[in-house]
């Protein structure tokens, strides 16, 4: 029983990622935002499992999250990017897993996702020629989700990463 | 027989790898096509036993109650215009259906609310939700049993709106903060701050004389047309409970 709950335990939280981002805990909440939830699960998989499969469950987490917010505007570039780096950055061992580096980690990764996100949404109004567009809640979304997601990284990613490691081993 | 085995297994149908592929294929496509209606669902039957109570609809009539008292003032000023426009749309309390909000995403990229009634009780994309206050958003999808709302403050809202006092119309566009704009295309020195802003008696979308917010402050000077900013009445991060109205049941 311990091995396949072991077994599927990426996919089985993997899923939570999608409840959660529908929950949206109130108490988590900074001026009304939320922490970046992905992060917190694609940071310890892509440090275990390397670069490049990290691009692909960045994208595919990416397409789940914008088939869920049904948006115009995508995650995918984002998630990719951060599975990308996390992955490249477990591979050189740079991370000797203090929770001030999965803080900081999870901080720049959330911070690459809200970027590419609002500069998609810039675009977007540019080319609509709109002239009635605010800064202001874009950056202050940033800011409050960097914020959370440092903040609340060491205890989800080294959490989860204890857990995947453990996965690891076991299949050796 | 040892030729034949190597012989079968090397064929690409007979590999694990391929039917993972496919099958991932198959189940991205599927979450795509269906809009993860079925997460919607599976959330759904998860948050069920911790929904808001009884006494949470209470205070909602109370509300409505106020709501409709301000309505009805407002009503009998120009009752004659609206008697033809209210004939037009046909609309009655029997359309009313009281939901309540089971996932709220007010503060980030995405200003939604989930309510748990879906195409099941008749609810369709479009219908607006009225919570204690006023209007405070369109329904955008909906799946079996839940309906996600695009609330007013959504960059991606733009709702035909009306000033009573001025008699103007405009339209209120959602800015991603807590304050949408309204622009009123001509230039009118009527308009005031603290003025009622309903929905347009003119709208197909919405019924009439829904109340949808203060204004707040007026730019006449820095464009060719007047902007407004509007303090809704609404305010979806508080409430539980709201009112779909079903526009084409």
């Amino acid at each position: 029983m311990k091995f396949y709950i072991n077994q599927y335990l990426s996919f089985v939280s993997f899923l939570l990622i999608p409840l959660l981002t529908f929950w949206n805990p109130s108490w988590f909440s900074l001026m009304g935002s939320q922490a970046y939830w992905p992060i917190f699960w694609i940071l310890p998989w892509a440090l275990i499992h390397g670069p490049y499969k990290s691009i692909v469950v960045g994208f595919i987490l990416g397409f789940l999250l914008d088939t869920i917010n049904a948006d115009y505007y995508t995650q995918i570039p984002g998630l990719m990017i951060c599975g990308f780096w996390f992955g490249k950055v477990g591979n050189l061992n740079y991370v000797n897993n203090t929770p001030l580096q999965f803080g900081l980690l999870a901080s720049i990764g959330s911070l690459i996702c809200g970027l590419i996100y609002f500069f998609q949404i810039i675009i977007n109004l540019l080319l609509q020629n709109s002239n009635l567009w605010e800064f202001s809640y874009g950056v202050q979304i940033i800011c409050a989700q960097v914020f959370l997601t440092g903040l609340l990284a060491p205890v989800f990613c080294k959490w989860l990463y204890l857990l995947f490691n453990r996965k690891s081993k076991l299949k050796i | 027989m040892v030729k034949f085995r190597r012989f079968s297994t090397s064929r690409w149908w007979n590999k694990r790898q391929t039917w993972i592929v496919i099958l991932s294929f198959l189940i991205l496509l599927f979450l795509r096509l269906s809009k993860t209606f079925i997460f919607w669902d599976i959330y759904y039957f998860i948050t069920k036993p911790f929904w808001p109570g009884e006494y949470q609809q209470e205070i909602l009539r109370k509300s409505i109650n106020q709501e409709l008292n301000i309505k009805l003032n407002q009503l009998e000023r120009d009752n004659l215009r609206l008697r033809k426009l209210l004939d037009i749309q046909n609309f009655s309390e029997v359309n009313k259906l009281n939901s309540s909000v089971i996932s709220r995403d007010t503060g980030s990229w995405w200003k939604k609310i989930l309510l748990n009634k879906g195409s099941q009780n008749g609810v369709r994309p479009g219908d607006p939700v009225i919570g204690p206050g006023g209007l405070i958003g369109i329904v955008e999808n909906i799946s079996n049993l839940t309906s996600s709302v695009q609330l007013l403050t959504s960059p991606n809202s733009k709702v035909g709106v009306w000033s009573q006092k001025a008699n103007l119309h405009g339209l209120l566009i959602g800015m991603g903060t807590k304050t949408p704009q309204l622009i009123f295309y001509s230039k009118n020195d009527n308009i005031q701050e603290g003025d009622y802003i309903l929905s347009s008696p003119a709208s197909t979308i919405l019924p009439p004389n829904i109340p949808i917010g203060i204004i707040q402050s007026i730019d006449n000077e820095s464009k060719p047309y007047t902007i407004a900013t509007v303090q809704l009445t609404a305010n979806p991060e508080a409430i539980d409970w709201v009112q779909i109205f079903r526009m084409g049941f």
